[in-house]
């Protein structure tokens, strides 16, 4: 587990002023437990994974919320992204959110050759090899927060012939 | 202003695409900058001219609209509208068809009474009636249909929280980019691959130059790479298709006629209802053999080419090529 | 066509701007008329962003009013004036114009936008701030996003009030005294779904109030709207003198003019491209004097070092700038 270091930088924290927090944790890796949050109202969330039940429960919590309150987000960036997304949907500001990023988890590759995703535990730079279309992929690190995924492009196009 | 051909009558003998070409080098350097100037302003070539107008229709209009039509049919993801964004797509058509028409009164006609508009658009043969606001007056939804009607491909950007974000498009032209995969993140998150222009403080002037535009404002720039094939689109998605072409050019006996200047005319508009800003990017194509016809086009070009740092041409895909592409230029 | 009620020359503020007549007055209240202006040919007027205001000529002054209307191809613009007795004259002459006058005004000029992703807008406003809060209110209906507003006025002194009651319905909160306004505002700010984003225009105290509580309610900034007349733009500056060396020259340069219009009224050609500060261009040389940096294209150091100006938006801190030129 370690600190917010995605881009763009993640929210600096929970600022005076705020009137209660929503702690959700992703994966094994997600924790929140240790993140102080005041004494302000508590709620915590825990998934699995960032899939369609859980970001549809998150959104039903954050629609009953009010201006006022903060989100943090704990466990893989995908997962996290991903949730973050779904949050910003509901009127959530960034300065409302902090993202606990867990830069030991996979990575997200997006090929826009096909649109499908790969998830890789290579470190940034390597080739991966697409899922959808069994493209060689080189990563780069332009990252796309509503896609949650990193890009990557043909790796070997311009040597093909 | 210098017309350095000998006589003016050289240049009228020369073919519409190479007189209405926006050759952007004004010396034998080249380096980012943020060249903004007001639009609609004339601009006089060694060859001829451009710029007189916003929206730039010209003889490859049909099959350019044809072009993105098939881009479309096979993917849809170049075209994308976040649904806070749709007032600026409506804000576009309202801003674009008056101007088209104006621009243009032989062939085009837009009337708006309220919310209900007309539009004639001979060159189609079309006659459409429409309601500003209502997506489906217009059968394809409304920034489909401005994509049948004007070259230029189409990017909004919303203006939040003093930032920029790109949260709307239609981008079938793409030079080595991907639209899809870049809705929704903010100018600077856009702008991050593109090297030097961090260090030079380039893009975040550009954007807090952007932000300050006045609604009703219109500015435009030029920009620039070269493209193998007469393809406009050169988009991240058809890499594989178009990526090989890179690294067989420069020993190609057809290299002159295969390998094209592009230049982009981009305006930049702060939509007037919304304050959205509107980027529109208009592709224009020039083989070598036709900038050749035009001595100073030949020479400066060959000398930008030849003078330009590795890590630009490298980010402009033309390292493997300049070269060869600056010898025969310089050659000639 | 007749420019007989015109002044002769058009403010600095106004030029580019639009020509329009007088086709309605309206009393809101005693001391506040609404002017309906359009365009003496019947021409569509230019949409503009909901809380613009529009920049007005009267005699050889400027005054800057809110725009009432939801800005959407309008054929009319409508500004409510509040006259100010101990002012600098603008409200008071534009009480004083009648149908069929002719006035020099700006384009729509943006500087308190509506946030295109707010699901809800909360609207406050006090006295006359009424007006840039109309027409978001009108805006946000047109564009079928919620509204509500919280109005404060003296008694018998609110203005558009019929008009915010068809529109906002129960949405429309309206006080008349601090009390019963504070514990409006309090409950309000604390139930509001995260899609909201509140916008307020009134007295500097007032909205320094307003947003004030807000923060302490944990509002983020990102959140808050407040009207600002003329934030987003350079305002007109101090006059000052140019010395032109080489040419041996004295210009003045007067507030609202720029020294690069100057330069190329007095027939210099200075290079330029955007004239907004950001190209470069017309970069000139200084030899003595502190020039005001109001440019986005030199470094901090180059400003610092007060060797170069941007003539297209920079001008002087000092009385008098000597140029190599």
């Amino acid at each position: 587990m370690c600190s917010a270091s995605m881009p763009p930088a993640a929210g600096t924290g929970l600022e005076p002023g705020f009137r209660g927090v929503i702690c959700a944790s992703f994966g094994a890796t997600g924790d929140t437990a240790g993140q102080h949050t005041g004494v302000q109202p508590r709620h915590d969330l825990r998934f699995k994974a960032a899939n369609p039940e859980a970001l549809s429960e998150l959104r039903s919590v954050l629609e009953r919320s009010h201006v006022g309150v903060r989100l943090v987000l704990a466990g893989p960036p995908a997962d996290i992204r991903a949730a973050a997304a779904a949050a910003a949907e509901c009127g959530l500001q960034q300065e409302e959110l902090t993202l606990l990023s867990d830069e030991t988890a996979p990575r997200v590759i997006y090929c826009p050759h096909c649109h499908a995703t790969t998830t890789t535990v290579r470190p940034a730079g390597s080739e991966v090899q697409c899922r959808g279309c069994a493209t060689s992929l080189a990563t780069t690190d332009h990252f796309s927060r509503r896609m949650g995924a990193y890009l990557g492009y043909s790796a070997h196009a311009e040597e093909a012939s | 202003m210098s017309i350095t051909l000998d006589k003016d009558t050289d240049t009228a003998t020369l073919p519409e695409r190479i007189r209405r070409f926006p050759f952007p080098f004004l010396g034998d350097q080249y380096r980012y900058s943020a060249n903004v100037e007001p639009a609609n302003k004339n601009v006089p070539t060694d060859a001829g001219a451009w710029g007189a107008g916003l929206i730039d229709i010209d003889e490859f209009y049909h099959k350019e609209l044809a072009d993105r039509e098939a881009i479309l049919a096979r993917d849809p993801s170049r075209m994308a509208v976040l649904p806070h964004m749709r007032p600026a797509v409506w804000d576009t058509i309202a801003t674009l068809l008056p101007a088209m028409a104006a621009e243009y009164p032989d062939i085009m006609s837009f009337h708006r009474e309220g919310n209900a508009c007309r539009w004639q658009n001979k060159l189609q043969d079309l006659d459409v009636q429409f309601t500003v606001g209502d997506d489906d007056s217009l059968p394809t939804g409304p920034l489909r249909f401005l994509g049948t009607q004007i070259q230029d491909d189409i990017v909004l950007l919303d203006i939040r929280d003093n930032t920029m974000w790109l949260d709307a498009g239609l981008v079938t032209f793409a030079a080595d980019w991907s639209f899809n995969f870049d809705v929704g993140m903010s100018f600077l998150e856009i702008h991050g691959p593109v090297p030097r222009v961090k260090e030079e403080n380039i893009i975040s002037r550009a954007e807090q130059f952007l932000m300050r535009l006045q609604p009703g404002e219109q500015f435009r720039r030029t920009n620039w790479t070269m493209t193998v094939g007469n393809r406009l689109d050169t988009s991240t998605e058809t890499y594989p298709e178009w990526g090989p072409d890179r690294g067989t050019i420069a020993t190609d006996p057809d290299m002159p006629d295969k390998l094209h200047l592009r230049v982009e005319v981009q305006h930049l508009i702060r939509l007037p209802h919304t304050g959205v800003l509107l980027f529109l990017i208009r592709s224009y194509l020039l083989p070598l053999r036709d900038i050749a016809k035009v001595p100073t086009w030949r020479q400066k070009f060959g000398h930008v080419l030849a003078e330009l740092p590795d890590d630009m041409a490298e980010y402009k895909g033309i390292i493997r090529y300049r070269k060869a592409a600056s010898d025969w230029l310089l050659a000639g | 066509m007749t420019i007989t009620a015109l002044p002769i020359t058009a403010h600095p503020a106004v030029e580019g701007g639009l020509q329009l007549e007088v086709t309605n007055i309206s009393p809101q209240t005693e001391s506040i008329v609404s002017i309906t202006l359009a365009d003496p040919s019947g021409a569509r007027l230019p949409s503009y962003v909901p809380g613009s205001h529009l920049v007005v000529q009267y005699g050889s002054g400027v005054n800057a009013y809110s725009l009432t209307g939801s800005g959407n191809g309008p054929t009319e613009y409508t500004i409510s004036v509040l006259r100010v007795e101990d002012g600098a004259g603008g409200s008071v002459a534009m009480h004083q114009l009648g149908v069929g006058d002719r006035v020099y005004v700006s384009r729509p000029r943006s500087a308190f936008a509506p946030a295109s992703t707010a699901t809800h807008h909360l609207l406050i406003a006090a006295g006359i701030g009424i007006t840039p809060v109309l027409s978001h209110a009108r805006a946000a209906a047109d564009r079928g996003t919620t509204s509500s507003l919280i109005y404060v006025y003296r008694p018998g002194a609110g203005a558009h009030v019929e008009e915010a009651r068809d529109l906002l319905g129960p949405a429309l909160t309206e006080c008349s005294d601090r009390n019963s306004f504070q514990k409006v505002l309090a409950e309000q700010l604390m139930t509001q779904s995260l899609g909201t984003h509140l916008y307020v225009c009134g007295p500097v105290a007032f909205m320094d109030a307003v947003l004030d509580q807000a923060r302490e309610l944990g509002w983020p900034p990102a959140r808050l709207h407040s009207e600002a007349f003329g934030a987003a733009e350079l305002d007109d500056g101090e006059p000052f003198t140019v010395n032109l060396v080489r040419s041996g020259l004295k210009l003045d340069v007067p507030s609202g003019a720029s020294l690069l219009e100057t330069l190329e009224k007095a027939g210099k050609t200075i290079p330029n491209m955007c004239r907004k500060g950001i190209c470069g261009e017309c970069v000139l040389p200084v030899l003595r004097g502190t020039p005001q940096h109001r440019d986005l294209y030199l470094t901090d150091q180059e400003k610092a070092e007060n060797t170069t100006m941007m003539c297209c938006v920079s001008r002087s801190e000092d009385p008098e700038l000597e140029l190599d030129l």
